[in-house]
Formats: structure tokens, C-alpha cells, sequence
């Protein structure tokens, strides 16, 4: 039957929150800080009110001051007073059209007085630095101690004492740091959303947001509201990853809808979304790793420094921090860690979730520092591996103990199926590896079952299908558990009215909350004893750590001249359980690894002086058809899954594993270790220059 | 200015401004598969067919369009069912938003006897961007129905 979502998506007919048409819609358009830190000393909208078209010109002292966020709520629904960051929302003009208020958008003139900004992170740590905001400690939410200074989050693991000593007694030891830029999710769909206020003041929207339910909770905390106050209507999600699950600009076009009275949509130009919505987080990570005359790791000192921007509220986890930052070395035996991960407010755009949050880059960190230190014990990559990936029954570094731990034979499988390739003449073969797991929780969601008149079975689902394949794994699940045949099965997405809870997608979570939830609906739909419908709820468990490995063996041709790096192929070992639906799962594995390629050598926001200079997608390179290696994807079978259906996560593996595997190919090629990502021809060149003559 | 131009095969006729960008131009007229992406032609999720060229109909006023054949994902995928049945048997999409602009652009690959080589495929496609898949099973769609082996 394939995905239930396909025959729309390629006829044209899904319809996109850009795509729903309200009547009597009318358009927001934003005016942008152009500074990035200054006081706001005067909004003149005379002319643009003026323009043909115009309904209105509203700034921050015409609605109450409310804060919105994910976790911590600082994100304000204007500008007020001062802008943060050069993109920050200080007007917003709506007109009949979108382009009647782009128009007069250009006509707004705010006049600034600048400040000093805080435009990188490093800066921003310094005592003497300027704050961000005066006492970010009072924002609801807020995870950090008062006086603290331009801190979003500081999270510590382990103990610094104890990880000095290990360092202090080892044979060999890394001290290196490593870098990685900004970059965007690059989902095509850029942010919009629709508003509407209906008639009993209750609030309709259209969003590209994966976690509607979240949402609505976000949005009826900073208005306010009770949430039943507020519906949230199903749209498909045109790319997320990360980056949709904020309430973005939905608190600015609520409050205009309710001024109009008319139902009003903001649809971001992508030169916006790159500009001024929610990017991942750059990052600097101090790695000190050490090991014993035998290459078995001692101890671990890990100081990751990352740039949240100036808003803090599009992160949504408990710490305030990208988790993966957290936790480095977390597959392999380390006696003795200590890690501080903290994140920075500065005058730049707030930075959001992106695939694995962290984990890029840690992995980049610590998988490259392993290559390194392998390199000083006179150790092969592979056997510094092997001597010290964790064996099931181990706890990791943290305390964490999996249900299995497979790193080591998805290692063998991923070497027993690699092949060198030829490199074309002139360059230099290269093979690099890099591994990657992390323990996943599952999360509660809501199913209606309802009996059709022609016999098949509607299944209400509330979250949307943002790419994922979730509504297919919920059809084919159900299908299964029922022994029905999958077309008996229809899914229908509906709105928050509808069902009573869902934890939204995200963290890889979505197929193993799928799998709990179906055989719970499978249960209840064999027993029911009448006709009506059949509603299943779940909660979040705390169910043991299941944890997917990925492990990935990068070949590369680098040119020694030129410095420039070819990946000729991306191989992915991933430990599996069931794949329920094999197609789906082999294209999750394989986009995420060519949003791994392009994180280790294309993108880059290119953030200096506060601004982010790579403002288009002819400049923000995303990777092409033929610009993505080959890849190839080796399963290894037989793991231990969760729930009825017996699934494991996969959605966020191979994009972590990539920048590390094609860096220590690289090394591996030409002897130049490149530890600032992206890997362009210029950073390999520059290495290459710096070796001593041969 | 006025326009009259074939749309998936119906003579429209419309009084439009003349900077209307054709993209804007099909929305309007309810045909909301055409996606705006990037915006400057890069992403190719507002392809349509000129003819038998693909165009970023984000780029491209609607004026000049006038009196030519216009496809859009809408029309396409019933001109070629065949294309469309191979996206959706081979799975060839996820969050979908790129699709459309995929189908057209394939669907002017059909018709231009080129190779229905891997590399070939790549090539051509490379003006749409897709982030969900990694392009495998795109690819095998535009050679399944080339009746290339896949």
C-alpha cells in the first residue's frame, strides 16, 4: 500500500498551512531589527499606513507584553523597548495582500540607538560583557541562578575532580577544541502560520508545527487561556527537524487576528526563515580525553560552549541545553567524566533544535578526539573502539545502562561490509568511522478507533504527518495487530479539539510512542463490546533505555593540491529491531545521512558581526541529487525493541555520525586533522600547508 | 496587462499587474501544489512547465508566460499517470513539500530523450531540493518510469 500521505503529496492536492484559505484572510508582513542590539527610539508608520491596501501598523505598545517560549518563556511577541538581534520582529504590517505589505513594510522607519551587542558566545561569558536581558533569571521558566551572567543553561556531568586525576595518570591524552557553525534545518516549507478569532473569541490556527498539542499548551500559557480556548487544525508539515516546534510568530498573528477581526497569515520568505527564525545552535567544544599505555580510555573533560542567540525559548527540554552536548563518549567505558555544557545568550538569532540536538556536534567533538588520541596510543581507529565501546550489562559514563548494547557488532557489520573504492587519480583514498548511540524515551499520544459503515476502521491520530511516515507506521501497526489487510485502515488527522493529548514528535520517539500506543488500541478494539468508538491514551514512560547504534564508515578522495574533499561513499551499520515499513526507514537512514554531509562540508550561516550573511538558499548550500555521496545501508537485525510492534528509533542517527567519519577520513587521506566544520578545500588546504615537506 | 495562456490544458484568460510573478499567478488561482520555497530559484519546489521547460515559477513573471502552456504539478500528474504511480510506489517523498516541484521536473525529464542513467538523473534533478529522503528513491521513481531497472 505504501505511505498513506503519497497520493496527495504527488497529485498537489496536501494542503500546507501557506495553502488554506480563510475568507476575508488578510496578510502580516514583518519589519526587522536591522541592529543587532538597540534601543528602539521611534517607529514612524504614517506613510506605510498610507499605502494601497494597508489595515494597520502594529507595534509592541499595541498589545499586552506577553512572553512565549518552549521551555523558558523570553521570547516577547514584538520587539519592546530594545531588539536583540538583527531580525528581531519590531513591526508587523498587514494589508489585503501579501505584497501590498511587504510594500509598505519598506516604508516603516524606526529610528535606533545603537548598543553595545554581545555577537559571540566566548565574548558573552566574559564578566565585563554587556547582558542580553537584565535578569534573564526572572523569566518563567528560566533554568539559571540569579546573577548568573548571559547564561541560558549550564548543565554539569560527573565529577571534575575525579576526571582531572584520571587525565592527570594517563599514557596518552587529546587536548584539542572543535568547532561548528550555525546552520538551518533546511525543511523547504518556511515558517507560517494562520489565525483566526472566531466569533465566541475562540482561536484557530493553521501552522507548520509538528507538535500541535505543544503548541496550544505554549500558546494558552503566554496568552493566558485556558487551552480549550484555543484549536489547533491539522495541515501537513513541510520539514521540521527540529525546527517547528516553537510558537514563532503564532502569538503575533493571534493578536493581530484579534485586533482585525479578521483572520490573519504570516508566511516567512525564506531569506526570513534563514534570517530570523530558530537555526542550531553553534558550537565550541573543549575535548580532553586520555587513555592508558593499552589505549583503554581513563578519563574524559569536556567544556562545550554553545551560542543560543538572544531568546532562549526555542529549546524544550527540562535543562535549557541541546541534550546531545550533554553526554559525550556516552557509548563507550570512561571510569572517570566531567562534562560542562552551557549555552550563551548573545545579540544574535535565537537558536533552536535541530535532527539530535547536540549530538552533531559532540559527536564531531569526541568521535575526531578518539581518532586523535588513537593515533598517539599507536592504535588503529577501529581498535581504540573496540577496546573501550561498551558491553551490554556496562553502564555508560553517566549511569545510563542500555537494555543491549550492540555498538560492537554493528562495528563488525559496518567493516564486514566495506569495500574500498577506487579514488580518481591524483587524490587521495581515505577511510574514516564514526559512531553514535543515544537512549531514547518514548511518549504518550491519543487514538480514536471508529467503526466505518463499509466495514474498515477510521483511526483519529492528533499529530500530523510531518515527513516521518508516522501515519503509515500507525496504518501498518494497527493493520497487524488486527490482521486486517492495510486498506481497512484509514488514518485522519484532526484537530486539538478532537482527542485529548499527544508529546508531539521528536527525539526519535515517534514509531517506539506508536508502538506502545497501538497495542494498547489493539487491545481495547478486540475487546469492546459495542460499536461505538474506541479512544486510547498513553502517558511518557520511563521505559528502560533502548538505544539505536549507527555506526558509519566514510570513504573520501581528497586532492592534494587542491585540498578538496570528495565523499565517494557514506556506510551505515544501524542496529534494528522490526522495520515495520522497510522503504521509510532505509529513506529516514539515508536523508539523514546527506543532512550529515552537508553539516560536515557545505552549510554554514555564515553568523559574523551579529549577522547571519548567508541569507539565501543560493548561498546557504543545501545538498543536491548529485552532490550526496553514495550511500549504503547495512542493517544488523535482532535487537531488543520497544512495544508491540518491536521498534527501534532511527530518525536522528545518521545525520550525527557524518562530519566525525568524513573529518577522520580526511585525516586519515592527506594527515590533515580538520577541526572546524565545515570541511571545505580551504581548511584542507590550509592543513596541507602547514605539514612539513615530505 | 492581459494574459492568455494554456493551464494543464485549459485556455485561462486573466487581467493580472504586471510584475505578478507566475507562481503567484497559479496559486491564486487555486492551484496551491506550485510551493514557494526559497524564493530565488534555488529550490525548485515551484516548478512548473513553459512548454516543455521546467521554470522557478518564483522567478519568473506570469506575463511572460502569455500565450504559452503551462503545466502544474495538478495537470502533470494526470498527463503522466505513469511518473505519478512511480513517486508513489516507490515511495518517493516524505514531508512532500518538494514533491510537486519533483513530479514536474520529471516529467520534463520524460519528455527530452535523455539517458536514463543514474548520473544523468542526478544531474537534471539537482535543481530541486529535497531534505527528507537523500534523493534514492526519487531518482529510482524518474527511472522506473524511464524503464530503466532500478
Amino acid at each position: 500500500m505504501g505511505r498513506v500521505d503519497a497520493v496527495d503529496k504527488v497529485a498537489g492536492r496536501a494542503l500546507y498551512t501557506a495553502d488554506v484559505v480563510l475568507p476575508q484572510v488578510c496578510h502580516a508582513v514583518l519589519v526587522r531589527g536591522t541592529e543587532p542590539r538597540a534601543g528602539i527610539l521611534n517607529i514612524d508608520s504614517q506613510e506605510a499606513r498610507a499605502m494601497p491596501g494597508v489595515l494597520g501598523v502594529f507595534t509592541a505598545s499595541d498589545f499586552p507584553a506577553r512572553l512565549f517560549g518552549r521551555r523558558v518563556r523570553d521570547v516577547p511577541t514584538l520587539a519592546r523597548g530594545q531588539v536583540r538581534f538583527i531580525g528581531e520582529r519590531v513591526a508587523a504590517v498587514v494589508a489585503e495582500t501579501r505584497e501590498q505589505a511587504e510594500r509598505a513594510a519598506a516604508r516603516v522607519q524606526v529610528d535606533y540607538e545603537p548598543m553595545e551587542a554581545v555577537i559571540d558566545a566566548e565574548r558573552a561569558m566574559n564578566p565585563g560583557a554587556p547582558a542580553v536581558h537584565d535578569s534573564p533569571w526572572e523569566y518563567p521558566g528560566a533554568v539559571v541562578a540569579p546573577g548568573s551572567h548571559n547564561l541560558q543553561a549550564a548543565v554539569e556531568h560527573g565529577s571534575a575532580g575525579a576526571a582531572e586525576s584520571a587525565l592527570a595518570g594517563a599514557a596518552h591524552l587529546v587536548d584539542a577544541v572543535y568547532t561548528t557553525p550555525s546552520g538551518h534545518q533546511g525543511y523547504i516549507e518556511p515558517q507560517a502560520v494562520l489565525a483566526d478569532v472566531d466569533a465566541d473569541g475562540r482561536i484557530h490556527v493553521w501552522m507548520a508545527n509538528k507538535s500541535p498539542y505543544a503548541l496550544r499548551a505554549q500558546l494558552a500559557t503566554g496568552l493566558e487561556l485556558d487551552p480549550s480556548g484555543i484549536e489547533v487544525h491539522p495541515v501537513a508539515v513541510g520539514g521540521d527537524f527540529g525546527g517547528k516546534g516553537s510558537p514563532m510568530d503564532a502569538p503575533l498573528c493571534i493578536e493581530l487576528a484579534r485586533a482585525l477581526g479578521r483572520p490573519v497569515k504570516v508566511v516567512l520568505r525564506y531569506g526570513e526563515d534563514l534570517v530570523a527564525a530558530n537555526p542550531r545552535h553553534p558550537a565550541r567544544i573543549r575535548v580532553r580525553l586520555g587513555c592508558d599505555s593499552e589505549g583503554r580510555l581513563l578519563g574524559l573533560a569536556v567544556d562545550s560552549l554553545l551560542d543560543g542567540g538572544a531568546y532562549a525559548g526555542f529549546k524544550p527540554i527540562p535543562t535549557v541545553v541541546p541534550h546531545g552536548v550533554e553526554e559525550p563518549g556516552q557509548s563507550y567505558r570512561i571510569p572517570a567524566v566531567y562534562t560542562l555544557s552551557r549555552v550563551a545568550y548573545t545579540n544574535t538569532v535565537p537558536r533552536g533544535h535541530m535532527r539530535a540536538p547536540g549530538g552533531p556536534q559532540a559527536v564531531f567533538a569526541f568521535e575526531s578526539a578518539l581518532d586523535e588520541l588513537a593515533a598517539r596510543a599507536g592504535l588503529t581507529p577501529l581498535e581504540i573502539r573496540r577496546r573501550n565501546l561498551l558491553r551490554s550489562g556496562q553502564p555508560d559514563p553517566y549511569g545510563v545502562t542500555r537494555l543491549e548494547a550492540r555498538g560492537l557488532e554493528t562495528l563488525e557489520a559496518a567493516m564486514a561490509s566495506y569495500v574500498p573504492l577506487p579514488a580518481p587519480a591524483g587524490t587521495r583514498h581515505g577511510m574514516g568511522v564514526a559512531l553514535y548511540d543515544r537512549a531514547t524515551p518514548s511518549g504518550g499520544t491519543s487514538l480514536r478507533l471508529l467503526p466505518l459503515e463499509d466495514g474498515a476502521i477510521q483511526v483519529d491520530v492528533p499529530f500530523p504527518e510531518q515527513g516521518s511516515g508516522v501515519h503509515t507506521v500507525v496504518r501498518e501497526g494497527l493493520a497487524r495487530e488486527l490482521g486486517l489487510a492495510v486498506d481497512r485502515i484509514r488514518i485522519h488527522q484532526v484537530s486539538t479539539a478532537e482527542l485529548p493529548h499527544d508529546d508531539g514528535v521528536g527525539g526519535s520517539r515517534v514509531t517506539a510512542s506508536m508502538s506502545n500506543a497501538i497495542g494498547r488500541a489493539a487491545a481495547a478494539w478486540r475487546k469492546r463490546d459495542d460499536d461505538g468508538p474506541v479512544l486510547v491514551v498513553t502517558e511518557r514512560t520511563e521505559a528502560p533505555a533502548i538505544s539505536s547504534y549507527c555506526v558509519q564508515v566514510v570513504q573520501v578522495a581528497v586532492d592534494p593540491e587542491t585540498g578538496q574533499v570528495r565523499v565517494l561513499e557514506v556506510l551505515s551499520a544501524v542496529d534494528v529491531a522490526e522495520v515495520i515499513n522497510p522503504r521509510a526507514h532505509q529513506m529516514q537512514l539515508e536523508g539523514g545521512a546527506a543532512m550529515g554531509y552537508g553539516f560536515a562540508c557545505l552549510e554554514d550561516l555564515q553568523v559574523s558581526e551579529g549577522q547571519v550573511w548567508a541569507a539565501s538558499l543560493s548561498e546557504f548550500r543545501l545538498p543536491a541529487a548529485a552532490d550526496v555521496p553514495r550511500f549504503r545501508t547495512v542493517l544488523l537485525p535482532g535487537a531488543r525493541g520497544v512495544g508491540v510492534l518491536n521498534v527501534k528509533p532511527a530518525g536522528e542517527l545518521t545525520n550525527v555520525t557524518t562530519a566525525a567519519a568524513v573529518a577522520n577520513a580526511v585525516a586519515a587521506a592527506v594527515g590533515v586533522r580538520v577541526r572546524d566544520l565545515p570541511i571545505t578545500a580551504e581548511r584542507v588546504f590550509s592543513g596541507l600547508g602547514q605539514q612539513a615537506p615530505s | 496587462v492581459r494574459l492568455e495562456l494554456y493551464l494543464n490544458g485549459d485556455l485561462v484568460e486573466a487581467e493580472i499587474a504586471p510584475d505578478t510573478l507566475l507562481l503567484d499567478f497559479v496559486r491564486g488561482l487555486g492551484l496551491t501544489g506550485t510551493k514557494e520555497g526559497c524564493g530565488v530559484g534555488v529550490c525548485g519546489a515551484c516548478t512548473v512547465l513553459i512548454g516543455s521547460r521546467p521554470v522557478s515559477s518564483c522567478i519568473q513573471l506570469a506575463a511572460c508566460a502569455d500565450g504559452a502552456e503551462v503545466w502544474t504539478v495538478e495537470g502533470l500528474a494526470e498527463r503522466e499517470p505513469a511518473l505519478a504511480r512511480a513517486f508513489v510506489e516507490e515511495e518517493a517523498l516524505q514531508c512532500g513539500i518538494c514533491t510537486p516541484g519533483q513530479l514536474v521536473a520529471a516529467g520534463a525529464y520524460l519528455r527530452q530523450d535523455l539517458p536514463a542513467d543514474e548520473e544523468s538523473i542526478r544531474e537534471y534533478m539537482s535543481g530541486n531540493l529535497c531534505r527528507c529522503t537523500g534523493y534514492g528513491t526519487i531518482v529510482a521513481a524518474v527511472r522506473r518510469t524511464l524503464g530503466g531497472s532500478v
